[in-house]
């Protein structure tokens, strides 16, 4: 192309042996850890940058509910995200009772609320029947008005917490809100 | 080097997430916001930049500069428009490991590896304009991940060619500014090998890269 000198064939084959080794080192160490969370020297780990490739928050909050043959009429799986809060109401008329009892899968404590909201009404009244922290609760509630009944439930965790809640009485789920 | 991978390696596979969130819900005709993110891509990415460096390192008269940029400019804007206009697309990994191997070739070039090893130089414009084909190609299929609507899709279209033409532009200036300044001392080609090692490692970085994200989401 010009006049510039040429490389002699040793200095170019060490060229290209350096950028391979370079090239394999920036990868092996850092890029694959911290972009895919392949570690195969372990260096990734321990200069932290596998976190990078781990996302806290990729998991959605989520219910399975079933119909419970036993005592129990319905079981519901609800997943709560790490540092995330998800409400599971159902729909009760004044009068009626509703039997519960929720455990966390993993034993995680969660801070919830269980309260009710009486139904038509908009200025964000709610009445909350046990305020705790705790990783089970159960018993029975006669709800004292119409409307839905439920869950806050808060994980203030680092790591997602599936909540089994199995219910039985005369209302209708409504489910994740 | 590892700074600049990590802290733009959300642009490297493509347009950032307001773009991504602008790209989805557009109907019109935009050509600003077009023109505004053809130009981002090219200014913020990397694998871009790192080719153009290889393109330009040897030449030292405007008029060659301009010549093989045109040919870079000629090659991504036909498969960028045939891409998108055809809809062909392409695993945006694999492209982009083609795009990494693109500055891997360039680096061989410059260090006369063809002349070395093999005993002949592949023509150097071919080069760059059959390398500018996949550049372009890697625009389209991005490009393409958005459902862009079919309405107005032309004139969208050529917004973010121009938009590329003018990031590279704005790219070529800043490097040429640095390189202008840095061809002045003895350096520049004292470190000639270094520079074009270093510029064979950051496509190989890149090859691998892509590759991995390609074999990980297969």
């Amino acid at each position: 192309m010009n006049s510039t000198p040429q490389p002699s064939i040793k200095s170019l084959l060490f060229a290209c042996l350096l950028s391979i080794i370079l090239a394999a080192i920036i990868l092996l160490v850092a890029v694959l850890p911290a972009e895919f969370d392949i570690d195969p020297t372990g260096l990734g780990e321990k200069l932290g940058l596998t976190v990078l490739s781990k996302t806290v928050n990729d998991v959605k909050p989520s219910a399975l509910s079933c119909s419970d043959h036993s005592t129990w009429q319905d079981t519901a799986m609800i997943t709560v995200p790490a540092h995330k809060g998800v409400e599971y109401k159902f729909h009760v008329t004044k009068d009626e009772k509703i039997n519960f009892s929720w455990h966390t899968a993993s034993g995680i404590p969660l801070y919830f609320d269980f309260h009710g909201e009486p139904e038509g009404n908009t200025t964000g009244y709610f009445k909350s029947y046990k305020v705790s922290t705790d990783h089970q609760s159960s018993g029975f509630l006669a709800v004292p008005f119409t409307g839905v009944h439920g869950w806050y439930w808060e994980n203030k965790s680092n790591q997602a917490v599936v909540i089994i809640l199995k219910t039985q009485g005369n209302y209708r789920v409504v489910g994740l809100l | 080097m590892l700074l600049l991978l990590v802290s733009s390696q959300s642009f490297a596979h493509g347009v950032d997430s307001s773009s991504e969130q602008f790209l989805t819900t557009n109907q019109d005709i935009a050509i600003a916001p077009f023109l505004y993110i053809g130009a981002k891509h090219m200014v913020t990415g990397y694998d871009h930049i790192l080719f153009l460096i290889g393109v330009i390192f040897f030449l030292f008269r405007s008029r060659d500069i301009f010549i093989y940029v045109s040919l870079f400019t000629l090659g991504h804007s036909i498969t960028l428009l045939l891409g998108v206009l055809n809809q062909i697309q392409v695993n945006a990994y694999l492209i982009d490991a083609i795009i990494g191997f693109s500055i891997v070739y360039k680096g061989f070039d410059n260090l006369s590896g063809f002349k070395q090893i093999f005993g002949f130089q592949p023509n150097t414009k071919i080069a760059v304009l059959t390398f500018g084909l996949f550049h372009g190609l890697g625009l389209a299929t991005k490009l393409q991940d958005f459902n862009l609507p079919e309405e107005n899709l032309f004139i969208n279209l050529v917004s973010f060619n121009i938009g590329v033409e003018i990031g590279q532009c704005l790219a070529l200036l800043f490097i040429l500014i640095i390189v202008g300044f840095w061809r002045r001392y003895r350096s520049y080609y004292l470190f000639a090998t270094t520079s074009n090692t270093l510029l064979m490692s950051g496509g190989l970085v890149l090859i691998g890269y892509q590759l991995t994200g390609y074999f990980t989401t297969l």
